[in-house]
């Protein structure tokens, strides 16, 4: 090798009319990681009351909404119980589970706040889900073929993704998958079209739904069975405060998830674009292929702080209560760098997720961008 | 390592109870709601709540704890990983339990540890300076061989110095406790009066005549009926009748036991049972041999080549996804060792915590749960 200096510095990244050199990432990068440590080297006593507090109070609400369903004969008490016990369900599932399952709380070395062994209110079993969205998801975002969020196997986000007629439906079955988000979570996991192309095996697939069918059974079982069954005569109180609790979860999580990295501007990105890739040029992708939103302390904590997707990509293992904090530093950062940073209000950010799902049911215009 | 599952095997009304509150809870236990109400419950460690905190110098206290239903009892001299949060953060370390064992403890029954000030700022300087009544420990299932055959020999001789006493007084108290009919000889070195810990219980047990224990001061001017001196290979032999014909227990600093051992190599007539209290040597330099608990192999790795491809090369196949630290797929157990963190090139010391092991090297020897 050459000990001389390289003085060539090559352009490695092009994106929205930005073009970046080598060294310029390798830069970009280092801030970025510069960001990362001086968070994590504070954290302390604050943080774990914060998250112990966030599930002191997610399991008390829980315990009141349960018991006021109990009630649901007295439609003040069903209405109570029922706004308790969906609040409940959206913290421990955003705010705590997905969260505690990225280990952003494993530094606390508290057993209940713990990656490996924590298991959520949800119908997707928490082993699974680590391998889709932790490693999936989070190391391939918006990585058309690879990342299987894009669509999640059922939907067309994305121009690379090659178009067939049943798409041409997807904006009434996006309706669908919105009211059964868990289930759609739960079951994309099984990869059906990875077995239909023989690169799965079947004692895989099999496995799979095991344990998928063992969590189904076990949550179908608390919120539709024991607890109306637990209530005697005011059971059909409990089954719907249960079912819509279920619902407004599945609504509200599928909303900011979506508003996450399907929005106007969220770039895709293709295989080929990603080979050889530097921890550089993955913060990069992360940066451009996340969005924002914007709003109130209670919003941020309500979305499990996914409004700050583009921080939770760069940081997915930094301590949610912490990207409100470096979020103005990451845009600062993005716009030397002439980065588009993506964000906005709810409402404008999920009407251009509905035009994206509009636009993407018709065959793309532009020709030579489908993917082969 | 501390996970431990409530029985689910009871039978009778309280199985099924459990097993209903289990369904009704899923994914979680009944105890994690419970312990809104009692921060004791838990489904999956040992709580324990501090009843009291006794000062047995400036330096030393005596923690009384009350263990929840998951504590299943410990035997005379063995020793605990009880943890505390400090910063946020549980630590954890090794004490020996000073209390003799009750099996099973009963309902509210407590069990007390002695811990002496290290000066290092970890989990003992805490417990003595800022642990207070009411406060939350958490404590790992006890461990350790260091404790009396089932049947007792006549004959003992306890040799003990420092911090070393908790154990053994663990075992005197018990065994005192029990229809022992033999004699016990406990030699007990310290530097002076004020290095002394748990002296109340000390005058107490020395009141049994099946006990003769004799303080020998190091730095400290003797008092009625102890003696001044220090241990060498000649000491037990010049001061305790037949020292050779007993059974002997020790514990105490590396080099006090060292001398210990080689006495009895050359002169004992009876087994040794001994208690080290380690502290992991600091290994300089970069790189280190890594050992899979689990498969037995060992492995060469290079600094700078990270924990999981040193695995790999050694042929195994360890669970992982990203290869740069955001997935945590491939997070692993270090039994014992130092490592450095690849992205920060910060180096600590680990025993029973998990990693990343793809952006972990190590740093002198590792020990790998694979």
């Amino acid at each position: 090798m050459n000990a001389k200096v390289d003085h060539f510095d090559p352009i490695v990244f092009e994106r929205q009319g930005v073009a970046l050199t080598r060294s310029q990432v390798e830069t970009f990068g280092r801030e970025i990681d510069a960001l990362r440590a001086e968070i994590m080297a504070d954290l302390g006593e604050k943080d774990a009351r914060y998250i112990r507090g966030v599930v002191r109070a997610q399991k008390g609400m829980e315990l009141a909404g349960r018991g006021l369903l109990f009630l649901g004969v007295l439609p003040p008490a069903w209405l109570a119980g029922t706004a308790l016990l969906s609040v409940s369900k959206i913290l421990e599932n955003m705010e705590i589970g997905h969260n505690v399952m990225h280990a952003q709380w494993d530094w606390l070395g508290d057993p209940a706040l713990d990656s490996s062994s924590y298991d959520w209110d949800n119908t997707c079993p928490a082993e699974q889900w680590k391998h889709s969205h932790n490693y999936m998801h989070h190391t391939f975002t918006n990585v058309v073929g690879k990342d299987r969020d894009v669509g999640y196997g059922i939907m067309r986000m994305s121009d690379e993704q090659r178009w067939n007629p049943a798409y041409l439906f997807q904006p009434a079955y996006n309706w669908v998958l919105a009211s059964f988000f868990q289930w759609g979570v739960a079951f994309h996991d099984l990869e059906v079209e990875r077995l239909l192309k023989g690169e799965k095996s079947f004692a895989e697939y099999r496995e799979q739904r095991r344990k998928i069918m063992k969590k189904v059974r076990q949550q179908v079982g608390k919120d539709y069975l024991l607890f109306p069954l637990l209530a005697g005569p005011f059971a059909p109180w409990v089954l719907a405060g249960n079912l819509t609790a279920n619902l407004v979860r599945n609504l509200w999580s599928y909303l900011i998830i979506f508003c996450g990295h399907f929005t106007e501007h969220a770039e895709m990105f293709s295989e080929a674009e990603i080979e050889n890739e530097t921890r550089g040029q993955w913060y990069l992708r992360q940066l451009l292929g996340s969005s924002n939103l914007e709003g109130g302390r209670i919003f941020h904590i309500m979305s499990g702080n996914l409004s700050h997707q583009i921080e939770h990509h760069l940081f997915p293992d930094m301590p949610s209560n912490r990207y409100k904090q470096v979020a103005p530093k990451v845009r600062e950062i993005a716009e030397r760098y002439g980065l588009h940073y993506n964000s906005g209000r709810l409402s404008r950010q999920f009407g251009t997720v509905l035009k994206r799902i509009n636009r993407l049911a018709l065959p793309s215009r532009r020709k030579g961008r489908a993917a082969a | 390592m501390n996970v431990i599952t409530a029985s689910n095997s009871r039978s009778g009304a309280a199985g099924w109870a459990r097993r209903l509150g289990k369904a009704l809870s899923t994914p979680f236990d009944p105890e994690d709601y419970l312990a809104l109400f009692d921060p004791l419950q838990s489904a999956r460690e040992v709580r324990a709540r501090v009843v009291s905190v006794a000062r047995e110098s400036d330096q030393a206290v005596t923690l009384t704890l009350q263990p929840n239903r998951l504590w299943q009892g410990h035997r005379a001299g063995q020793h605990v990983l009880l943890g505390v949060e400090i910063d946020g953060v549980r630590q954890q370390r090794c004490f020996s339990l000073s209390s003799a064992p009750a099996l099973p403890l009963p309902a509210g029954g407590t069990l007390t540890v002695t811990v002496k000030r290290q000066g290092r700022g970890g989990v003992s300087d805490y417990l003595v300076s800022r642990c207070r009544e009411g406060d939350m420990l958490t404590l790992a299932e006890p461990a350790g061989d260091f404790v009396l055959p089932e049947a007792p020999p006549e004959r003992l001789l306890m040799v003990t110095a420092g911090s070393g006493i908790t154990p053994v007084h663990s075992i005197v108290k018990s065994l005192l406790a029990s229809n022992f009919t033999g004699k016990v000889v406990w030699v007990h070195f310290e530097r002076g009066y004020q290095d002394l810990i748990l002296s109340e219980s000390l005058a107490r047990l020395r009141r049994d005549p099946r006990l003769d224990l004799r303080l020998v001061l190091t730095g400290d001017r003797p008092r009625d009926g102890d003696l001044s001196g220090r241990l060498d290979e000649h000491w037990l032999t010049d001061n305790v009748t037949a020292a050779a014909e007993h059974t002997v227990f020790t514990c105490g600093p590396s080099g006090f036991l060292d001398t210990v051992m080689a006495w009895h190599q050359h002169q004992g007539r009876a087994p040794l049972f001994h208690e080290r209290f380690k502290a992991a040597p600091v290994v300089a330099g970069e790189g280190g041999q890594v050992r899979f608990a689990r498969s037995g192999g060992e492995a060469r790795a290079e600094a700078g080549v990270s924990l999981l491809e040193a695995a790999e090369q050694a042929g195994l196949k360890p669970k992982h996804g990203c290869r740069m630290g955001i997935c945590h797929t491939c997070k692993c157990r270090v039994g014992k060792g130092r490592v450095r963190d690849l992205q920060s090139g910060e180096s600590r010391e680990l025993n029973g915590q998990e990693i990343r092991i793809c952006i972990h090297a190590a740093e002198g020897d590792v020990e790998l749960d694979l």
